[in-house]
């Protein structure tokens, strides 16, 4: 089986193949021979792999995980060759678009724009103030906006759709 | 000495006290907000009162509620930590009307050194150094070349009116100034409707470095040398040191001695810390700090001193007891702080929420964990994002930095986003080893690209065995934890139709 893992923004390409219940992994045409263990349910585990020794600490859903190892964090992203191909068409069809959600709760402080503006990449869009910080929101890419789903003074949880831009 | 003491504060602040009053022997009271009831300061203390509440101001910034818990405790003394109600004057007073010991300064000392434009004008007064700038603005050209030879270049101009950065300008000398003075005061005059211009010196390349000093109640101060503080992002430090290095012997004691001068100024008791702005060998005093400082334990490490137990010493009446050069000759080596921060740092250090489910701890020689972080607890909006410090000591500034790369390393905290990676990239730069670095230095650090790149396999091994894993305990939620021995005895018994032994059961 290929995926398609995405370490820090950087893609590598895994292959796994699994014989007598033990997993043969390949990296970027690399064998690998790693024994993998999960200490506990919490995120522990106890890795070893090429003559090494690791205690790392991981987390996240089964795409979308962050590896600490050595103090240092490790954004990894997994698709399998379905996902990749379902993720691409997804992205295409959106292109510039897309909706902003707030990465934390917070109040709607401020809103910098309204519903037809037509924005560019980096242009702030609200300001989001959460433990006392005044975080500005920015667009993500190049678009206009579709519509605002939030009013100023608002509370949003984390998660909650603030703006929603289409492509131009 | 003091037999109970109430501990109007929460997080790893109020276990730091706590520690100490338990070393002495004294009973430590903690209280707590309705969401705090499960946190470690209640269970490490001797007894723990309730306020009721969840935000601040329902609670630990109730000084009412305080007060009264204090009194329904039997406590004989209240230390305030950092932050909440530390800096009150009107709290420090009333604790003192309610019949209990204040563990700080006297509220007089609070308020003189309160605001900066009231603490500036009494530094002034006692002779204590301050960034030269005029307090009144001025709108004449002449006058301002007169005042900017008073002041010493490089000198910003900054519009009266205008306020947030806007309209600062920078002048290197004398042959700038009419020309920029002209220019800026016409501009703050058209968009403001006010010409004036504030002048003040521009501190180059400032680094942030400060001085704990200590007062007890009979006249005795001392200070125990300087922290450097100069890594920080919008004023919130990241990693503190002592000592710094840019202090030598004779600067620490030249600064040594106008802190301590500028607590005797307004009759300041207990500890303080004494902000200076230190640029190309040239220090100025900032502010002053009436509380313990959270990056205290740098201090601790490299004097040997307990400061919270100086406190309270100080508070039930006792002398200092030693003097300037006893505490000089203690002097030993490095120690760093990080601050564990409960932040994304690589977006944009927005703050991080969730429920820790996931941590191990450093340990080993010479690492101190000041926390008050557990499995199970929710890092939510309500507080100080601060979830620990961590503190290391090295026989010299390099050891301490190894060994708190080291520690960092040990670190995993999993379920909120952390300032420590951060820390890690900021030891190992090179400017930062060498001590070359100002308080822009964080600022203008470049986050957004991951540098290190070396355990990056071992990222997508771990990731991809998790995922298959996942994947597996989907299907089968019991099956994943499998083992080979237990999936062929398994698959030995699973024959269709079910194996039934002709002679079921026994009674027949």
């Amino acid at each position: 089986m290929r995926y398609f893992v995405t370490v820090n923004g950087k893609a590598h390409e895994v292959e796994v193949v699994e014989r007598l219940g033990k997993l043969f992994v390949r990296c970027d045409g690399k064998d690998m021979d790693v024994d993998y263990q999960e200490v506990d349910s919490l995120g522990q585990v106890a890795l070893l792999a090429e003559g090494r020794s690791w205690g790392l600490s991981i987390e996240g859903d089964e795409h979308q995980v962050t590896a600490g190892i050595a103090g240092h964090l490790y954004a990894v992203e997994i698709e399998d060759e379905r996902e990749r191909a379902a993720h691409a068409a997804e992205r295409e069809s959106q292109k510039g678009g897309g909706t902003v959600k707030s990465v934390m709760p917070g109040v709607v402080v401020k809103l910098l724009v309204k519903e037809g503006d037509s924005v560019e990449k980096g242009q702030p869009l609200l300001i989001l103030e959460a433990m006392k910080m005044q975080n500005e929101i920015a667009a993500p890419s190049n678009g206009t906006v579709k519509s605002l789903h939030v009013k100023e003074k608002e509370a949003v949880a984390s998660g909650a759709k603030l703006v929603t831009l289409s492509a131009q | 000495m003091f037999r109970r003491i109430l501990i109007a504060n929460r997080g790893e602040i109020a276990l730091r006290v706590i520690r100490t009053c338990r070393e002495m022997g004294i009973e430590p009271v903690a209280i707590y907000s309705d969401v705090d009831r499960r946190a470690l300061h209640v269970r490490m203390a001797h007894s723990a009162v309730a306020l009721g509440g969840s935000t601040p101001r329902e609670s630990y910034l109730d000084m009412d509620k305080v007060i009264a818990a204090a009194k329904e405790s039997g406590a004989e003394a209240i230390h305030p930590g950092y932050g909440f109600l530390s800096e009150r004057s009107a709290f420090a007073r009333k604790v003192t009307e309610a019949g209990l010991a204040w563990i700080g300064p006297p509220p007089e000392a609070i308020e003189a050194m309160g605001d900066k434009i009231t603490s500036r004008r009494n530094m002034t007064k006692a002779g204590v150094p301050v960034v030269p700038g005029l307090v009144d603005p001025v709108d004449d050209v002449e006058r301002a070349l007169e005042e900017a030879e008073k002041i010493g270049y490089p000198i910003a101009i900054k519009a009266a009116a205008g306020g947030g950065g806007k309209g600062i300008r920078l002048v290197r000398s004398r042959a700038e100034m009419a020309t920029a003075f002209r220019t800026a005061s016409g501009e703050a005059l058209a968009s403001f409707g006010d010409g004036r211009l504030y002048m003040e010196r521009y501190v180059d390349e400032p680094r942030h470095v400060e001085v704990q000093v200590l007062f007890d109640k009979h006249g005795n101060g001392v200070h125990y040398g300087e922290r450097e503080c100069s890594i920080q992002r919008r004023h919130q430090k990241l990693i503190e040191e002592a000592p710094s290095v840019v202090v030598d012997d004779a600067l620490r004691r030249k600064m040594g001695e106008i802190a301590v001068r500028a607590g005797a100024a307004v009759g300041y008791q207990n500890a303080g810390t004494v902000e200076f702005l230190y640029s190309k060998g040239e220090v100025f005093f900032l502010e002053m700090n009436t509380r313990l400082q959270v990056e205290h334990p740098v201090t601790e490490m490299v004097y040997g001193v307990d400061l919270v137990r100086e406190q309270i010493r100080i508070a039930a009446g006792e002398k200092l007891g030693y003097t300037q050069e006893d505490v000089l000759a203690k002097k030993n080596g490095w120690s760093i702080e990080v601050r564990i921060n409960a932040e994304d740092p690589f977006n944009g250090f927005v703050p991080s929420i969730g429920t820790i489910h996931n941590l191990r701890a450093p340990g080993g020689p010479w690492v101190r964990l000041d926390a008050a972080i557990y499995r199970g607890m929710e890092v939510s909006l309500n507080y100080d994002p601060m979830l620990a410090k961590l503190i290391v000591w090295g026989p010299d500034r390099n050891a301490a930095i190894e060994r708190m790369k080291r520690a960092l390393a040990e670190l995993n905290v999993g379920g909120v986003r952390t300032s420590a990676p951060v820390a890690l990239l900021v030891l190992e730069e090179e400017k930062f080893v060498k001590g070359d670095f100002d308080t822009h230095f964080l600022a203008h650090m470049d986050l957004s690209t991951p540098r290190r790149g070396e355990d990056v396999l071992v990222a997508v091994a771990s990731a991809i065995h998790r995922h298959l894993l996942m994947q597996r305990k989907a299907l089968h939620t019991q099956a994943a934890d499998r083992t080979a021995w237990s999936a062929r005895s398994r698959a030995g018994q699973s024959v269709y139709p079910p194996h039934v032994p002709a002679t079921a059961g026994g009674a027949q």
